[in-house]
Formats: structure tokens, sequence, C-alpha cells
């Protein structure tokens, strides 16, 4: 109770609460815009965060981060078009709606599922983290390298009709993990003799380059006319008390989209594909989803929105981060000193209880600026594509050169903004390639630990009962899914990627 | 859904894609040939210490699953074999890698703009530029371009303090002048 006290405490601190508004408005107005999004405004904001208190900084990448989730059913409903592809169902779920002249029900619909699945989502945080941080207190390094391995794993088989792509995304990523000075015997590594790579790849530019500025170089070489915005129909409160007309639906969603979160590697997209499965089944109105089902809004924003807040367990509690916008996270405890892990209950607790707040009180926040200044959002979607490649660009400049005044960081972001746009353009996934260079320092160093108290011997991973269970569950997921690509193999065109 | 952005839902095209993936398998095999040269050390611990275990694991996986996309895009191209049209759109494909280049050149002269310049006039000078370059080529837009600027002065400058080293053209000014130019634009 007194942990959690002290982090009520920290929402006194003006810096803090500052940062939670500005935060969820610009998440909110991110998510809004198709082509901004949470990974490219959290990669551009996140040097400037290196300066501020870790719980000020932490807040304002959650804001981003959470508010993007809400915003993007705007776009979704309002345009016809989905920002991002978690946004997908909304936009076919919501189309038969404003054909009806039910906007404003199916917006209200979206913020209401959103917001259940975002309170849930924090209160399974504040639940679950420290009994896991607790169990992980008796992990030793052959486990830790375990769950870097099944994050990888995770990362890989959620990417769908794109599994081998992202296996060389993942690769892609370890590679550059290792690029520099090499700890234990100071090896230089694939530095060629350049100084600059002596250090390694610096992750802020490489994340500005492979998110923000190939997304800028995306918006700048797209043709198409944007679509006109929808009139606000129908009542804004329609939505808000119906959706708990479906409570199988509504609280399942987010049970599931919990549990997904907390997985490593599965992220937003697949525990959406999942839900909405499950759901039509269960439905009496089965037959209605994919054609203007509420449930269809509630099964995706509900999911949308409970997995941001689940994807902390796994960091805090472990310091495995389970997809992109988490990884970029971990970089801001890293330049504060923060070690994410068991140790950070006893170290940071005031920081941890401060997070499960200020999380909490974001969802508050976003909902009541989404009922003020929705029709004002759904505006800002309709920015012209070129000048939102414009101002994504110009913006990099500050996180690429200002947060280490260093010519060779903006090379290296070049370098990865052209890369980016690539393989854009190609459907090959980005988010396999940070999670791997994130990872790839975790799981070699825990790998060198383990082994190395072993004297080399590998069956370290299976005569360790925890670790073992890791083994065999990796293992039986990859058969699974192996098995079940060979029996239903289809052309890769046909399957959608969950991080574009 | 909406499709009027057609780039959002053309698939890529064939030939394109297997140059794209002829390139990453090369070099992921050039770099695991490297390996040897580009991790030498005098490490004397166990085979688990090594600094090529790491890289080597993370090359091979990578060479292997290029060469997978490889084999089933050479495999997709035998079954189907590509015309003329497809032939020439892979051509223009290909020059189209040349477009996010020359934003990057205009990103690299932005830069180069603000050791002479200054952050704010290089700002300006750099959003205008790429406003006209992109096609929008209405006032309003360039008056958005202006709000634009406005808006990073404030937000990083003024707000956030980001700093930026002092520009060769603010040595002209006085001292007092060059202060107040330094710490605000």
């Amino acid at each position: 109770m007194e942990f959690l006290w002290t982090g009520l405490m920290q929402l006194g601190d003006p810096s803090v609460a500052l940062a939670m508004v500005v935060g969820a408005i610009l998440g909110v107005i991110a998510g809004a815009i198709p082509g901004a999004g949470a990974a490219v405004t959290i990669s551009i904001l996140l040097p400037t965060t290196f300066a501020m208190e870790p719980l000020t900084g932490m807040t304002l990448l959650l804001g981003v981060y959470c508010g993007s989730a809400y915003g993007s059913a705007i776009p979704a409903i309002m345009i016809n078009t989905p920002g991002s592809p978690v946004a997908v169902l909304t936009a076919m779920e919501a189309r038969p709606f404003v054909l009806r002249g039910e906007t404003r029900r199916a917006l209200s619909l979206a913020y209401s599922s959103s917001f259940v699945g975002g309170v849930l989502a924090v209160l399974a945080l504040m639940l679950l983290t420290l009994p896991l941080a607790n169990v992980a207190k008796h992990f030793g390094s052959a486990e830790f390298a375990m769950l870097a391995l099944a994050a990888l794993v995770l990362v890989v088989i959620g990417h769908q009709g794109r599994r081998v792509e992202a296996a060389a995304a993942m690769a892609f990523g370890l590679f550059l993990a290792t690029v520099g000075i090499e700890t234990a015997f100071s090896t230089q590594r694939y530095t060629f003799g350049v100084p600059s790579l002596i250090g390694g790849i610096p992750l802020v530019p490489m994340v500005i380059g492979l998110f923000a500025m190939s997304e800028a170089l995306v918006q700048l070489t797209a043709r198409g006319a944007t679509p006109p915005i929808v009139q606000l129909k129908g009542r804004f409160f329609d939505g808000f008390a119906e959706v708990f007309r479906y409570p199988r639906t509504l609280f399942g969603s987010s049970a599931i989209g919990i549990l997904c979160g907390i997985m490593p590697g599965v992220g937003e997209f697949l525990a959406q594909q999942v839900n909405y499965v499950w759901a039509r089944k269960l439905s009496p109105e089965g037959h209605l989803f994919g054609k203007g089902a509420p449930e269809g809004i509630i099964v995706s924003e509900a999911t949308n929105n409970s997995v941001p807040p689940a994807a902390l367990i796994p960091m805090l509690a472990l310091g495995i981060p389970g997809e992109e916008l988490t990884a970029m996270m971990l970089a801001v405890f890293l330049v504060h000193n923060v070690i994410p892990g068991p140790d950070l209950f006893l170290t940071r607790p005031e920081f941890v209880a401060g997070l499960y707040w200020t999380l909490l009180v974001m969802n508050f926040i976003i909902i009541v600026f989404l009922l003020l200044a929705t029709g004002l959002i759904a505006k800002a979607a309709l920015v012209n594509k070129r000048f939102l490649g414009v101002a994504i660009l110009t913006l990099s400049l500050i996180g690429t050169y200002a947060s280490n005044y260093n010519f060779a960081d903006v090379g290296i972001a070049m370098a990865f903004a052209f890369l980016g746009f690539i393989l854009r353009q190609h459907r090959w996934p980005l988010t396999p390639i940070l999670l791997g260079l994130v990872m790839g320092p975790i799981l070699e160093g825990r790998m060198r630990q383990a082994l190395g108290g072993a004297n080399g011997d590998l069956t370290i991973f299976v005569t360790r009962p925890i670790s073992a269970v890791m083994v065999a569950a990796l293992a039986l997921l990859i058969v699974l899914t192996v098995r079940a690509n060979w029996k239903a193999r289809k052309p890769r065109t046909e399957c959608q990627i969950n991080d574009q | 859904m909406n499709d009027a952005d057609p780039d959002a839902t053309a698939a890529p095209n064939r030939l394109e894609s297997l140059a794209l993936t002829l390139i990453f398998t090369l070099v992921s095999g050039g770099l695991l040939a490297a390996i040897d040269i580009a991790t030498r050390s005098n490490a004397r611990g166990g085979w688990w210490t090594q600094p090529w275990l790491m890289p080597g694991i993370a090359l091979t996986i990578l060479a292997c699953a290029n060469a997978i996309t490889l084999w089933r895009e050479v495999a997709d191209l035998r079954r189907t074999p590509p015309d003329a049209a497809e032939r020439a759109a892979a051509r223009a494909a290909i020059l189209g890698w040349l477009r996010p280049v020359e934003y990057l050149g205009w990103f690299g002269a932005y830069l180069w703009a603000i050791q002479h310049l200054g952050y704010a006039l290089a700002t300006l000078a750099f959003v205008l530029f790429l406003i006209w370059r992109a096609g929008l080529w209405s006032p309003r837009w360039a008056l958005a371009g202006v709000g634009l600027c406005v808006f990073m002065m404030l937000v990083f400058r003024v707000g956030l303090g980001v700093w930026m080293p002092a520009p060769d053209l603010y040595d002209m000014f006085p001292q007092a002048v060059r202060t107040v130019l330094i710490r605000w634009f």
C-alpha cells in the first residue's frame, strides 16, 4: 500500500503532470494522423526525454504510446483510413455505422472499449508486475538468456506470412548489436577500422532513421489524394453504455489483449486477430461481424488499448521489451541508469509506482480530451502526406544531431532511413531489427554467463527446471508453427504484417 | 477501406524484390565470409567467449533467411515468368530507389547549413525548399512551413533548450547579439 502511495505522490510533481497531459494529447493527435503514429513520434521525442527526470520522460513517451492507440480509431472511423494495421478492423466494422449516419455511436463505442481495455491493463500491470518480478528473482543467467531468446522467437512467429523475412530482420538486428568493441576481450567486431563504429551502432539515430525518417521518405514520395472527412452525426453517448451490453466480448478481449501484451513479440495486431476470431465464434450476432457489428469495434479497440500497458509488465519485471515501442523506452531507462528487472522494485519503487499511476490517470485525460476535441483531431488526420513528410524529416534532425552533436550519427540515421524506406516498400518488417539490436547484448551477455558457470556445457539450459520448461515451450511452439505453416501455405502477398 | 492511396495497396514488383533479396543475400554472405578478419582477437577463453560466436550465429541466420527468400522468389518467377511490362516496371521501381536518396541529400545539405547559417535560418530554408520540392506550391503551404519552423523553434530551442553549435554566420554580429542568436536561434 505504501508502495502505491509513494507513486501517487509523484503525480504532484508539475513536470510529471505536464508530461502526462502533453504526452496524452500528442499521442492522440499522432495516432489520428495516418503516417505519424506512436513509433515515429516516440523516436523523434526519445532524445529530448534524456534531459528529463526518468519518470517525466517515461510519462511523456507512455502518453504518446497510449494516446496513439486511442487516436488511431479517429481516421479509421471518420475517413475510413486506418493509420496503422491495428485500426484496420475498426475501419472495416465502423464503415456501416458511418453510412447509417451513426458516426458518433461508432466513435463512442471505440472510445469506451479503449478506455475499459486501457484501465484493465493498467490494473493488470499493478497486480502482476511485482509477483512476476518476485518469481524472476529466482532466475539465473540461463533463464534470462532463454527469456531473451523467447522474445526473439516470438517476434518472428508473430509476423505471420512474413516469418522468413522477420527472421532475417531479427538476425540483422542481432548482428548490428555485435558491431563495436566486445566487452570480454575488447575485440573490435565489424568496425573495419571506422572510429565511429567502435562504440557500436547508436540506438537513437538507428531508431530515428529506421522508423521516423524512413516514414518521412515514404510520405514525401507518396501519391494519392486524401479522402474527405465524414460529418459527425448521431449522439455521442450512445456507444458509451452500449459496450457493457457485451461484457464477454469487452472483458474477454481486454483479458486476451493483456495476455498477448505480456508475451514478448506478440503485439496488438496478433492479439486483435485472435480476439476477433473467437468473438465472432462465440457471439450470437457473429454473422454481423464485418458488416458493422458493435462487438467488432469493441474487440478491435479493447484489444488495441490493453496491449501497451501490459507490454510494460515483462519490461519492468524482467527487463525484456516485448515490442518496438517498449524497446525504444528501454533506452530512456538505460540513459538514466535505471535498470529494469527484479531489482527495480527495491532500488526505484517510487519510479515504478509513479508509472502505474500516470498510466491510470492518462486514460482519463485521454478520454476527456477525445470527448472535447474529436472534431478538431479529425481535421489533423487530413494533413497533407507530403507536408507531413517534410515535418517528420525536419524534426528528425533534432534527434539525430542534437542528441550527441555527432555527424557520424546523422550518417547512420540516413543509412537506416534509406534501408527502412526500401524495407517498407517491400513490406519487410522493421520491428525485429530493433528488437534484435536491443536484445542482442542481453542474450549474448547472459549466455556467456550461463555457459561460463557450466564450463561451456550446453545442457545447463535443460538441467535447470525453469530454463528447461522455457526450452520445451519454445521448441513446442516452433514445431507447432512450422507444422501449421506447412498445412496452410498461402502466397505471402495475401498476408499482412503487424508493424508498418 | 479507403483505397485512394495506390502506394498503400500495390504489391511490390517481383523482379525488384528479387534484386533486393539478391543484394541482401550477397551482403550477408560477404559479412559472414569476413567473420575471421572482422572479429580477429587474442581471446583465450572457452568457445562460448569467442568474439566471433554471436555475429557468427546472427549472420548465419541472416544468410540462410535471405537465401530461403531468394529461393522462393526465384521459384515464383519460374512458375510465372515475368512479362515485358513487369520487367519495365521493375526497372522503374529500382530507379525509384533514388527518390529517397535525393531527399536524404537535401537533409545532408540542411545539416551543413546549420553549421554555417544557424538552426533557425537553415530550418526555414530547408522546410520551404522541401515543401516546394514536394510539389506544394501554393502560398498557403509556404505559410504552413513558416508556422512549422516557428513551432519547432518554440518547442525545441525555447521550450526544451536544445543546444545547437554556433554557426559561422553569427560571428559577423557584435558579441551581445551573437549571444542572443546562439541562445534562441
